[in-house]
């Protein structure tokens, strides 16, 4: 008795599990699921995570979705721009299943990568129809006021939403942005020439800039230089007219006895001239010398 | 016989049994002892029962310690990382390398152009071409938000490779669009520092505007001129130091010549000032020595003269070269002297006719 117990327990847990297997299903976090009958799609979303009834298979089945930001990008490709030139360009979407039960019956089986060529094709056409309509300036300008990038990833989402509302995808864009941009081989070394001629012309400006300031920083230096000497001989020539108008008060004690005063000076000149290198002749008239007159002296034979 | 056949065979059963019951009891016992788990501290996890997170809001998150869930498929522990810094290096913008070369210091060898295909780089404002590369350190901050919203694949697994992406891509993104706006010349060296935090600001905006539940730390951006232009652009630093240094010379020049000047100035003025004072004592002097032999001079002017006359002859005398006295001829007749001019320096006689 005891191991039919046993047995029946056993049997009844394994077709508990099997009964669950074959009648329920798990809808996860994250996760939407889609239920057809018979093959056709349910009219329901079925995203709250739960575990949920079903009749098993053929009756029913279960698609599961995940309903979270998926990253997509496309292929880096050449678009013409309205003023002829070319761009190279790759964008990246962050896109979501957001309504399964209508994106599960577009694509067989409700496969992504199906999705993923639909949303490539949809995001070559926006690309081509937006960049088609500005120039090379909107994408680089020193004036970042121009700068019109953010718009055309804007332009870009926008269309793509609209195909997909249209078509009723169930598929939303969430963001888009640019990932890569470039210019055609041909065009980076046209770029690499200018870009080499204007780094010549900073040299040359760098030369001969440099010797033009140092040249001006000098001479303006050498101007001022000579401003300060003359500054100073004028204010030396002022002192000297100082000294002699400070002389000039004590000049007129001289004047009480011009005669003294001219002897004074004549004396001093006298003894200033004869200071150095010089050689008098005398005669017995001159003093101190006229003391020798009528002295004895080697006076020649009579 | 058949008896003793089928208890035998019973007694066997029964004790095969017996295994059987450890055996699953001892299953039971493992099974629910591997529930047990440990979250660390660098970490959140979550815990699936039958795929809905266990709590709401903020108690759907166990933080570090050991904590227990039922086995898998009931129960599943989603674990994600909090605080731990991610790091992403963009995609775009640089040239065409291998982590290998990166580490070993080389470089493929650059071509004459660049294929858009192979090399990335990014344009600048004023249309040059440059390489850019920017490595964005980040963390989740809304762990809910970054797992449960984004996903890297069609695995539907749990885990940060779709933040992770949208990092990625916002930190290209953010490259492109920041170089758009800013000049070579700011970017490689002016400016360098503003187009690091113009590049982050822009991601910042990014992972706000996507929703991302993460917070970034730092971008640190790596830019260089293309190699096929390396040299040239070398040269304009050069000369651009050279310029520099021919200011600073001609600067440094400028203060040697004002400080030349201005010391030749003062002693232009110092000369000055010296003379006048020795001018004025001298007249000074000469006044109040006039004012001694004024009542001298008074009182006898022609003895007062020819006593000052003697005094200075005997200074001159003295201080006199030569001195040649020449007396009268007896006879009276006048003597002829004639001198050698431009004589020799002092130490030769000259010729006197006698």
């Amino acid at each position: 008795m005891k191991k039919n117990l046993i047995t029946i327990i056993i049997a009844a847990v394994l077709v508990v599990i099997f009964a669950l297997l074959l009648f329920t299903f798990q809808v996860r976090q994250s996760e939407v699921a889609v239920l057809t009958t018979f093959g056709k799609p349910g009219d329901k979303n079925i995203d709250r995570p739960s575990l949920y009834f079903k009749w098993p298979w053929p009756i029913q089945k279960v698609y599961r979705f995940d309903e979270r930001v998926q990253n997509f990008e496309d292929k880096y490709s050449e678009n013409y721009l309205a003023d002829g030139s070319i761009v190279v360009s790759s964008v990246y979407v962050g896109w979501r299943i957001s309504d399964a039960k209508e994106f599960f019956p577009k694509f067989t089986d409700g496969s992504v990568s199906a999705a993923q060529l639909q949303l490539e094709a949809m995001l070559r056409s926006a690309k081509a129809a937006v960049i088609g309509n500005h120039n090379l300036s909107d994408f680089v300008n020193v004036d970042s006021s121009k700068l019109k990038l953010e718009q055309i990833e804007d332009e870009i989402k926008t269309t793509v939403q609209k195909e997909l509302a249209a078509q009723n995808y169930g598929m939303s864009i969430e963001f888009l942005g640019i990932k890569k941009l470039g210019l055609p081989e041909s065009v980076t070394q046209t770029v690499f020439d200018r870009m080499k001629s204007e780094r010549q012309k900073y040299i040359s400006e760098a030369q001969y800039q440099g010797e033009a300031e140092a040249t001006k920083i000098k001479s303006a230096a050498e101007r001022q230089a000579a401003d300060i000497t003359a500054n100073a001989q004028a204010a030396a020539t002022r002192i000297q007219g100082e000294g002699v108008a400070e002389a000039a008060k004590t000049l007129t004690t001289f004047q009480e006895n011009p005669e003294l005063a001219v002897f004074q000076l004549q004396l001093e000149a006298l003894k200033n001239s004869l200071n150095q290198k010089s050689t008098l002749i005398f005669d017995e008239r001159t003093p101190p010398f006229s003391l020798f007159q009528n002295l004895p002296t080697n006076a020649p034979a009579k | 016989m058949q008896d003793a056949g089928s208890q035998a065979l019973s007694e066997a059963l029964r004790s095969s049994f017996v295994i059987v019951k450890i055996a699953m009891v001892g299953l039971i016992f493992a099974i629910l002892g591997a529930g047990f788990f440990t979250v660390g501290p660098q970490e959140k996890a979550v815990v699936l029962r039958f795929g809905k997170p266990i709590g709401e809001g903020q108690k759907m998150l166990l933080g570090a310690g050991l904590h227990w869930s039922l086995p898998y498929p009931v129960d599943e522990v989603v674990r994600i990382p909090i605080a731990e810094i991610q790091k992403v290096t963009s995609t775009i913008g640089w040239y065409a390398t291998t982590p290998e070369m990166e580490l070993a210091g080389t470089e493929p060898p650059p071509g004459p152009s660049l294929n858009p295909m192979i090399d990335g780089y990014v344009i600048t404002a004023d249309r040059n071409i440059i390489h850019a590369r920017t490595t964005v350190s980040y963390h989740i901050d809304d762990p809910r938000t970054a797992i449960f919203n984004f996903t890297s694949g069609t695995n539907h697994g749990f885990n940060i490779g779709g933040v992770s992406n949208a990092v990625l891509n916002a930190a290209n993104n953010a490259l492109i669009l920041t170089a758009a706006r800013f000049n070579v010349d700011d970017i490689l060296t002016r400016n360098f520092a503003g187009f690091q935090d113009a590049i982050q600001q822009r991601v910042d905006q990014l992972v706000e505007q996507e929703h991302l539940g993460v917070s970034i730390d730092q971008c640190q951006v790596e830019c260089i001129p293309p190699r096929q232009l390396k040299d040239i652009f070398a040269q304009v630093i050069t000369a651009r130091q050279n310029y520099d240094k021919l200011i600073n010379d001609a600067q440094s020049k400028t203060n040697q010549i004002l400080n030349e000047a201005s010391a030749q100035a003062t002693s232009i003025t110092n000369a000055a000032e010296s003379t006048r004072i020795r001018f004025v004592t001298g007249v000074e002097s000469d006044a109040e020595a006039f004012t001694k032999l004024l009542p001298r001079y008074k009182a006898d002017p022609r003895l007062f003269a020819q006593m000052e006359l003697a005094k200075a002859m005997t200074r001159i005398l003295t201080n006199v070269q030569e001195k040649m006295f020449l007396p009268e001829r007896a006879d009276g007749k006048p003597r002829e002297l004639r001198l050698l001019l431009n004589r020799e320096p002092p130490g030769q006689k000259s010729g006197a006719n006698p």
